[in-house]
């Protein structure tokens, strides 16, 4: 499933016409969804007006070829039921949540997010588990049992700890319950989660490399895994090469592969031209300039 | 690296025994003895002492020693064991390390110092030199959950196999998918034969990047589950090996919150008393027992396991 990232004009300000373009690139490329705005869509560097208007792009864009789902996470949890609401109106398929950011909220104070977000809106809820990112907040075994009995639209997980033993507590708890629960990670970590029980992923590079995306996805799949390995180990490497700066490095290498999209809002940097160049060099060693799709 | 480096030692499934003490809180080699027959007898191709599991801090140095020549004695060359010689201090562990290599162990393995939370620059001499004292293959322990978030990064490693000829793996206790992936890219090619062990019985995401030994603490209460996890990753039937996996995986968390105290009164429940751990850890008190029994009833695995010696 692909995130897109957010094109900005040079003056920072959205590129409606581009966005049109990304999307329309990943629906042909391969894409089993869409989903925005992720971190790498600078979600939290958008205003919750500039969320809506895109988010109303995409579901036109898209236009019921493959399900949209509208990230609604916010600093500001009633942002994110406005943003739910929102999605619900404008006829996403779906909509993701992380678990709150900032207040390092208690068990009972996720639960009590969750009951409520997916109260408030018929749509699927997919949650969203980065204890990495957010001071060690996450969903355990037990609250994921609960919220499943209790939510009927609590489908899924996006689960982001990229951790053995964190994924499997989920997926044992959860499968259990519910075999269709949707077990989803980030990046492009399916190697390691698919035989766990995952059924799919977010991607970091599909705006790069969707051929090599969709490899891995069937490899794993298919149960393949020398060449799951062989990729996957390909696909991650790419994974360092972006996280540093990441979207920015992202949004370089798009450039490199005739797909700019623009800058990178403040506080994260936009990738300099030699920055550009390093990412190209990374790019035609691991043959990626060769297999995959230049300019949209 | 020159291709004078040592034939790969492939450790394969690990069994990390608990040591077993008397009331008087000593050492009961006796049992120790039936102890690694057990081992011997139920699917170990290797064994590592005194892993964590065994109690490796709570024995003074001279106490370490006679375990671990001890068990060289009791093994008599049957299967390859591990010494673990990790210390706080660097001159320690690289003494300890050349015991074990004296002593006749087939490898060592170390984690990162204790208490000090050193930065990578640090951790990385702290190794060098405990890699240096010896030429028998050393293994480095990745267990930032136990070492209050003290890791080796892919950087380290390759920065380690420069250095030292010796240093023939990672044994993996971060379960961390980005750390394993990275290293598994890199390492290999510097020298073949690099080997990534699955550091618990967590497998099969770590055998899906390319695992080739696992520790099993556990083994000693379900060895048959472990052996079977193992051989599923090894011939990569990994959704075979999931139910396997689930498991073993409702096991460890039945144990994991009472550590040491949980494992041993969990061996006590398979017909395997080893007795207490040593203090400061305390035995389970009568209601934590009761509640680990219940939860290892719950897992029907464990019937099919092996009760007594």
């Amino acid at each position: 499933m692909q995130s897109p990232v957010t094109p900005l004009k040079d003056d920072f300000s959205l590129d409606l016409p581009t966005f049109e373009r990304l999307l329309d690139f990943h629906v042909r490329t391969g894409a089993t969804a869409i989903s925005w705005p992720h971190h790498k869509g600078e979600s939290l560097n958008l205003t919750i007006a500039e969320r809506k208007r895109f988010a109303e792009a995409a579901v036109r864009v898209v236009n019921g070829r493959i399900p949209v789902t509208i990230h609604v996470s916010a600093l500001a949890v009633e942002d994110t039921m406005e943003l739910a609401r929102h999605a619900e109106e404008i006829g996403a398929d779906g909509i993701l949540a992380i678990t709150p950011y900032f207040w390092t909220p208690s068990l009972e104070a996720i639960h009590a997010y969750f009951v409520r977000l997916c109260s408030s809106i018929a749509l699927p809820v997919l949650s969203y588990n980065s204890p990495s990112y957010l001071a060690g907040v996450e969903i355990t075994g037990e609250l994921m049992s609960r919220l499943i009995e209790r939510l009927p639209n609590f489908i899924g997980v996006k689960e982001a700890s990229f951790n053995s033993e964190k994924f499997l507590e989920i997926s044992r708890a959860a499968l259990a319950m519910r075999p269709d629960f949707a077990m989803l990670t980030g990046v492009e970590y399916l190697l390691p989660s698919v035989p766990l029980g995952g059924i799919g992923s977010y991607s970091a590079a599909g705006s790069i490399c969707p051929n090599l995306c969709a490899q891995l996805f069937d490899a794993c799949i298919n149960g393949d895994w020398p060449r799951a390995r062989e990729l996957q180990y390909k696909i991650s490497w790419l994974w360092l090469l972006f996280r540093d700066q990441y979207p920015s490095s992202l949004k370089g290498g798009m450039v490199m592969m005739g797909r700019p999209v623009g800058p990178t809002r403040a506080p994260l940097p936009t990738a300099t031209k030699e920055r550009q160049a390093h990412i190209r060099g990374e790019l035609e060693r691991l043959g990626i300039l060769d297999t995959e799709p230049h300019g949209w | 690296m020159p291709a004078s480096t040592p034939s790969p030692f492939a450790p394969g499934l690990v069994h990390t025994p608990v040591t077993p003490f008397t009331r008087e809180r000593a050492i009961d080699f006796d049992l120790y003895a039936r102890l690694i027959e057990f081992h011997i007898g139920n699917g170990a191709d290797s064994l590592a002492l005194p892993m964590h599991a065994g109690e490796s801090v709570s024995l003074p140095d001279a106490e370490r020693r006679a375990l671990l020549e001890f068990a060289i004695k009791c093994v008599n060359g049957r299967k390859p064991i591990i010494a673990q010689v990790s210390e706080t201090g660097t001159g320690i562990a690289a003494a300890l390390a050349r015991h074990a290599q004296e002593a006749g162990a087939t490898a060592i393995v170390a984690t990162t110092p204790y208490y000090w939370t050193p930065p990578p620059a640090m951790v990385l001499e702290h190794f060098v030199q405990i890699g240096s004292a010896v030429e028998i293959p050393f293994f480095v322990y990745n267990a930032p959950e136990e070492m209050q978030g003290t890791k080796v990064n892919a950087e380290l490693c390759l920065k380690l196999l420069e250095r030292r000829p010796n240093f023939a793996g990672v044994v993996d206790l971060s379960l961390d998918w980005q750390f394993m992936i990275e290293l598994m890219t890199d390492a290999p090619r510097v020298r073949a034969g690099f080997q990534l062990l699955a550091g618990t019985e967590l497998m099969v995401s770590a055998g899906a990047i390319g695992a080739t030994g696992m520790f099993a603490p556990l083994a000693g209460i379900a060895p048959k589950l472990v052996r079977a996890l193992y051989e599923l990753c090894r011939q990569e039937k990994l959704f075979e090996a999931r139910a396997v996996q689930e498991q073993i995986a409702a096991l460890r968390q039945a144990v994991k919150p009472g550590g040491v105290a949980s494992l041993k009164a969990a061996m006590r429940a398979m017909g395997r008393d080893c007795g207490e751990p040593r203090p400061p850890i305390l035995p389970l008190d009568a209601f934590a027992y009761q509640k680990l029994i219940g939860e290892l009833d719950a897992i029907a695995a464990l019937r099919a396991e092996p009760r007594g010696w």
